[in-house]
């Protein structure tokens, strides 16, 4: 193969990809082909590089120019500047928010800059149907040391003493879990590994990017696990709703098995394995293990009482090993540099008990009120305050920050005074909020934490399986107090009535689902109560969100009668003549907040 | 064995047994709302939230199916197992503010009145009635749709009826706490026990009071184990292991030398005469239906009621439906006159209701038939003479004398009637079995042309047939009523018994015998003989002739084409030696 000059990076990932990358990609070919440059320069798409935001991006190595925002007329000028001139294209590089120079440099890209990669390693770098461009990049090497040179137990042990815990919510030992796997006592001698890519959390997509951008990470990841607990088959449950990650995890597994990775006597050295697909229909609770196990076994995914584990009795009876997708990508590299490479990064001390801090790194989706959203991938005990402000760049608009969500929609909201807390599995818990599957939301002051709180409650509410009484009944009449409070009719009791609703779901809901439903309602009322009891005493939002208790009106000194508003309201409450005062009409307002958003004069006020 | 504690006693249960089952040895009443000891625990209602001590830990655990575990301390009452129960209970009676159990269970956690509302729902989602179905029944025929707060129960792609797979057990009715699942009117049903049913029975039953042997019979229609392979609860409950499911219908061969055949009757199916509404109609039954229900051992006790359990007011009694018609069986069933008789009397005996019989001839024949014929009409019997040309529904109108309209004409007084009645009661036909064909075939015996039996003689024989040591008695033979059948079966067993005490038969000397040597194996000559004498030996591949059979008619020495048979005394050089003497 002949060695290119220069590799153009076009990001491949979902967002770039609805932001027009491959006309881009497209474009950039047609440009080399008329240059005459297509022996010197190779177009490569990649996986998501995590910051979305600013997509279509195109890294230029090995320089590492990052270019963003790029449109496919923009190409010509791109191609001819920077390949034929080698004059980077100012226009097209990253300007930090607020500031006016540019950011050559992704690795000078503050968003990039603190970020540490293990999960993401190949992030940008290789096309991920490709497993050549895999295994260049140390792919398969660490499934090779550990079939060729180890024996199962010692790969456990690597494993244990790299303090790795699972990154799909629950944060338990992976090591144990793959050890009381292996222990489990089965009639026939099956095990099973299976990867949970349910990934239902809204807005969360850390597990679909690894998958797209680096499938072949998760499949070795699972074949050393298989190998160390003596599994011989793995499953692997995808949501149907992410096409793309499925397709790329049949072009690898097809490709696994054709090098001889997958399948009969891997690599000759005795040991088989193979993995399924599994498509599921794509509901939250399909993520929770026992319901995802019911689910792919082909009944109605259902959790059941865990009494007796999953990892004794699971798909189909048998000892079954459920780990997140990011949990299976992160070991690889513990194989290859060993478990104290792995634990310099991260939290406590794990070298007596796994539960004794958390190591590594953990992959967040960054959204909200922040001015860089997107997906990071931090060390464990990086603070909130490093990952919203140096990474995020800060809130958005100069506004306040108000709090910050993390864990999805059972996790908690942080308060601001918590900012400083470092994040790892045990501080997130002990603050009322979680690590979840890494979704992490921050919320300014024009976010009304009683109308978040009731969101969330709405979406549990519909992804509850309604199978336990304190669960489906707790969440029904939780969203109905909210409700009612948001409406401007809360009463007197009704924060203690949630608090109590809160206390009977944590302690008799079924699965971990309804236990931690609560935690949204806890966390707010914890941290704002005083946001609970304006609107309950006061009839106020102080965010101005909940609609029942704002008015709009027009400041009669600050109108000029430009009629904006009236033209942009869409119930047609507001009247006024040209350059005359304009009046809103409360009772057909629909309190949108069109008009205020509109005037240029900020004559419309909120009460 | 496991020891634990629960609330302060020591209990000791299976390993594995869950914490409930403790609690029922020792008296400890924990609620429960979704457990079955028939299923596998669900642990879905949560109202046996009870908080388990093991060590220094503190959890709150689900009794039904937590497994005990050694040293395990149970709290059923502490603040935090009681506060759970109670906000579980106050949600349910929410949702289901009107059902009885939840109102109960709430009220005996001091729960009046829910701070969440009043719902009307009257499902609790304890899954009972879905996991019986499938896990016992195995029907599956219930799941749940939806999921979160719109879960409820379904069909499986909301299939019901008979396109869906429910086989109408009622094992979901039965077990659901609330009545939330109810039956819909079955008799239309796969499953369900048709034949002469007049009330609620199971498919494991004593078929009737003088059942001998008085042992349960499993009706493989409606048992479900039969069915679906589920459920088999009769073989889980039966202490003494009486019931095995895994039987199967078996075949014997039995040799014996003498045959009595007395396969009775079957009940013309009135159905077929749709204008008398029978299946379509409430209240109109047939003869064998009526008599079932005048039994004191029958499903009424007795007495003679409506569907709706009312005494009807007038009650019509309908002859010859099926017999002495050219379109169905040109003969008199001879029985049902009589009966039709003694039901007017036992109706005007027990109740107060009128009686209409509506006949054709009344064929009173027998030792004090006529009498019992006068005593009716003196009991004020309505005899009409005139057949019945059908049964309508009440249209038009008040129903004050009866719902049913039975219309005929009075060939006495040459009118048209129009009589209204609670009840009707079909004298259906006797008819052969309808697999009476097959069974004459096996036994190569002939049938009449109304398709009974046929006797050897209908004076000089009626018992036997053409086959000797075959013999008939009873209704196979033809129409009779119980002191005729009595009479026949008596003679049968005589003859069959003077048979045995002599031990020996004599036989005619006039045989067929078949030569092995000759013999082809054509078998020609076995279905030829009119007596079933030969039978084909597969083994030597020829014909055998059985003496004992054979009354050497020649038949068959005449048609063999190999020249094999020979009758005794017949051969060639016998005739030849007779005719010369005859001659000379
Ligand atoms: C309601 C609910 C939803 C969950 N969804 C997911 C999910 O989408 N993806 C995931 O990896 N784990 C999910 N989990 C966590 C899994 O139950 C399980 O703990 C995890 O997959 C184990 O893998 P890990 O040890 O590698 O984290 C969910 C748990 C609950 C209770
Ligand atoms: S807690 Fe919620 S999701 Fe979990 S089993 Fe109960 S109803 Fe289903
Ligand atoms: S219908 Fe009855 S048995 Fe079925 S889930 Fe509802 S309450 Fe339970
Ligand atoms: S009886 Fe135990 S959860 Fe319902």
């Amino acid at each position: 193969m002949a060695v290119k000059r220069l590799h153009l990076m076009v990001c491949a990932g979902t967002g770039c990809v609805s932001n027009k990358s491959m006309e881009v990609k497209a474009a950039l070919e047609t440009e080399i082909e008329k240059h005459g440059l297509a022996a010197e320069v190779d177009v490569i798409p990649t996986g998501c590089n995590g910051f979305c935001g600013v997509g279509p991006i195109l890294l230029v190595q090995p320089d590492g120019i990052f270019y963003q925002q790029l449109r496919p007329r923009d190409i010509p000028h791109l191609v001819e500047e920077h390949l034929l001139k080698g004059r980077p294209v100012q226009r097209h590089l990253y300007t930090p928010p607020g500031e006016k120079g540019t950011i050559p440099l992704m690795s000078d890209i503050p968003f990039f800059h603190a970020q540490v990669l293990i999960a993401l390693r190949n992030r940008g770098m290789i096309d991920p149907e490709k497993i050549e461009d895999y295994i260049a990049r140390e792919g398969y090497q660490a499934a090779a040391k550990a079939l060729t040179t180890m024996s199962p137990q010692e790969v456990l042990d690597v494993v244990k003493a790299s303090g790795l815990r699972g990154r799909g919510g629950g944060g338990f030992p992976t090591g144990i879990k793959w050890e009381s796997t292996k222990r489990a006592p089965s009639e026939n001698g099956t095990r099973w590994v299976i990867c949970n890519a349910d990934e239902g959390d809204p807005g969360a997509f850390m597990d679909r990017s690894i998958i797209e951008g680096d499938p072949h990470s998760v499949l070795e990841g699972m074949i050393i696990g298989a190998y160390a607990i003596g599994a011989t088959r793995g499953f692997i449950y995808v949501r149907q709703e992410y096409p793309l990650a499925l397709k790329r995890f049949m072009i690898a597994l097809n490709q696994a098995r054709e090098s001889g990775l997958l399948g009969e006597d891997i690599l000759g050295t005795g040991f088989s394995f193979d993995i399924e697909v599994h498509r599921g229909a794509g509901a939250f609770v399909c993520g929770e293990s026992t319901a995802l196990m019911a689910s792919l076994e082909g009944n109605v995914g259902e959790p059941r009482a865990k009494y007796i584990h999953t990892v004794e009795r699971g798909l189909w009876n048998m000892p079954s090993c459920l780990n997140n997708v990011e949990t299976w990508a992160n070991v690889p590299p513990i194989i290859l540099h060993g478990a104290e490479w792995f634990t310099q990064l991260g939290t406590g001390d794990v070298s007596e008990n796994p539960w004794g801090g958390s190591k590594g790194t953990k992959v967040f989706s960054l959204a909200g009120k922040i001015n860089n959203t997107g997906l990071v991938e931090v060390p464990m005990g990086i603070t909130l305050r490093e990952i919203v402000f140096d990474i995020g760049g800060g809130i958005a608009n100069g506004k306040r920050l108000k709090s910050v969500q993390t864990g999805g929609p059972s996790g908690g909201c942080l308060p601001e005074e918590l900012l400083d807390l470092e994040v790892d599995f045990d501080t997130l818990t002990a603050a009322g909020s979680m690590m979840g599957s890494g979704g992490m939301l921050v919320m300014d002051e024009d976010d009304c934490m009683v109308d978040f709180a009731r969101f969330y409650i709405d979406f549990l509410m519909a992804e509850s399986c309604g199978k336990c009484t304190p669960c489906r009944e707790g969440l029904r009449n939780m969203n109905m107090i909210l409700q009612r409070i948001c409406d401007g009719k809360g009463q007197e009791g009704d924060i203690e009535l949630l608090e109590e609703i809160s206390a009977c779901m944590i302690d008799a809901a079924l699965c971990a689902l309804g236990t931690s439903a609560p935690n949204p309602v806890l966390s707010t009322i914890k941290y704002f109560r005083e946001e609970y009891e304006e609107h309950i005493r006061e009839g106020k939002c102080r965010a101005g969100v909940c609609k029942a208790l704002i008015t709009y009106k027009v400041d009669a000194d600050k109108c000029s009668g430009c009629t904006l508003c009236a033209r942009a309201c869409p119930v047609n409450a507001i009247t006024g003549e040209t350059k005359k005062l304009h009046v809103i009409d409360p009772n057909v307002c629909d309190r949108c907040g069109a008009c205020y958003d509109a005037c240029t004069f900020d004559a419309i006020i909120r009460v | 064995m496991v020891t634990f504690e629960i609330d302060g006693q020591q209990v000791q249960v299976e390993e594995g047994e869950p914490i409930i089952k403790g609690a029922e040895k020792l008296g400890i009443k924990i609620p429960t709302l979704c457990h079955c000891e028939w299923l596998e625990p669900y642990g879905a209602c949560r109202v046996c939230t009870v908080e388990v001590v093991m060590g220094k830990r503190h959890r709150m655990v689900t009794a039904c199916n937590y497994p005990a575990r050694e040293g395990l301390r149970v709290l059923t009452q502490s603040e935090r197992a009681v506060a759970a129960r109670r906000m579980v209970l106050e949600m349910q009676l929410a949702r289901c503010s009107t059902v009885p159990i939840i109102q109960e269970l709430a009220r005996e956690h001091g729960i009046e009145k829910s701070r969440f509302g009043e719902g009307t729902e009257t499902c609790i989602m304890c899954g009972l009635c879905v996991r019986i179905c499938s896990e016992l029944v195995g029907a599956h025929a219930l799941c749940f749709g939806q999921r979160g707060t719109e879960r409820f129960i379904s069909t499986p792609f909301q299939r019901e009826g008979e396109e869906g797979p429910c086989i109408a057990c009622g094992a979901c009715v039965d077990v659901c706490p609330t009545g939330h699942i109810w039956m819909e009117d079955l008799s239309a049903r796969k499953g369900q026990p048709q034949d002469f049913y007049l009330g609620p029975k199971s498919a494991i039953a004593i078929p009737t009071q003088q059942a001998v042997p008085k042992a349960p019979r499993i009706d493989p229609d409606a048992c479900i184990y039969l069915q679906t392979r589920g459920c088999s609860i009769c073989q889980q409950v039966c202490e003494p292991e009486a019931v095995d499911l895994s039987q199967h219908d078996e075949e014997f061969e039995i040799e014996v030398g003498q045959i009595l055949t007395t396969t009775g009757f079957q009940l013309f199916d009135p159905r077929k005469m749709s204008q008398y509404g029978y299946g379509r109609l409430d209240n109109v039954l047939t003869s064998l239906e009526f008599e079932m229900m005048l039994n004191s051992t029958g499903p009424t006790g007795g007495k003679v009621l409506m569907k709706n359990g009312q005494v009807p007011r007038a009650i019509g009694i309908l002859h010859c439906i099926g017999s002495r018609d050219e379109n169905h069986h040109a003969y008199c069933s001879r029985v049902c006159c009589m009966y039709a008789m003694k039901f007017a009397h036992l109706v005007k005996d027990r109740s107060d209701a009128e009686v209409y019989q509506f006949y054709i001839d009344m064929e009173a024949y027998g030792k004090g038939y006529h009498e019992f014929y006068s005593r009716i009409l003196a009991e004020d019997v309505n005899v009409i003479r005139g057949k019945a040309a059908e049964v309508t529904e009440q249209m038009w109108g008040d129903e004050a004398e009866g719902v049913l309209h039975i219309r005929c004409e009075d060939t006495l007084v040459g009118k048209f009637r129009d009589i209204p009645v609670d009840m009707v009661v079909l004298c259906c036909a006797i008819e052969p079995q309808s697999d009476l064909g097959n069974m004459a075939h096996i036994l190569g015996l002939t049938r009449s042309p109304d398709g009974f039996l046929l006797e050897r003689h209908p004076k000089l024989d009626p018992i036997g047939t053409n086959t000797d040591g075959i013999y008939i008695a009873g209704t196979c033979q033809g129409p009779k009523d119980i002191p005729d059948t009595v009479a026949q079966a008596q003679a049968a067993a005589a003859r069959i018994l003077a048979l045995i005490a002599k031990g020996k038969v004599l036989i005619d000397p006039i045989k067929a015998s078949i030569d092995a040597e000759h013999c082809s194996g054509c078998r020609m000559c076995n279905s030829l003989c009119p007596y079933q004498a030969i039978t084909f030996d597969e083994e030597e591949e020829v014909s055998v002739v059985n003496d004992t059979l054979c009354k050497g008619c020649g038949t068959c020495v005449a048609a063999c084409p190999s020249g094999a048979i020979r009758g005794a005394g017949f051969t060639d050089n016998q005739i030849l030696a007779e005719l010369e003497g005859i001659l000379i």
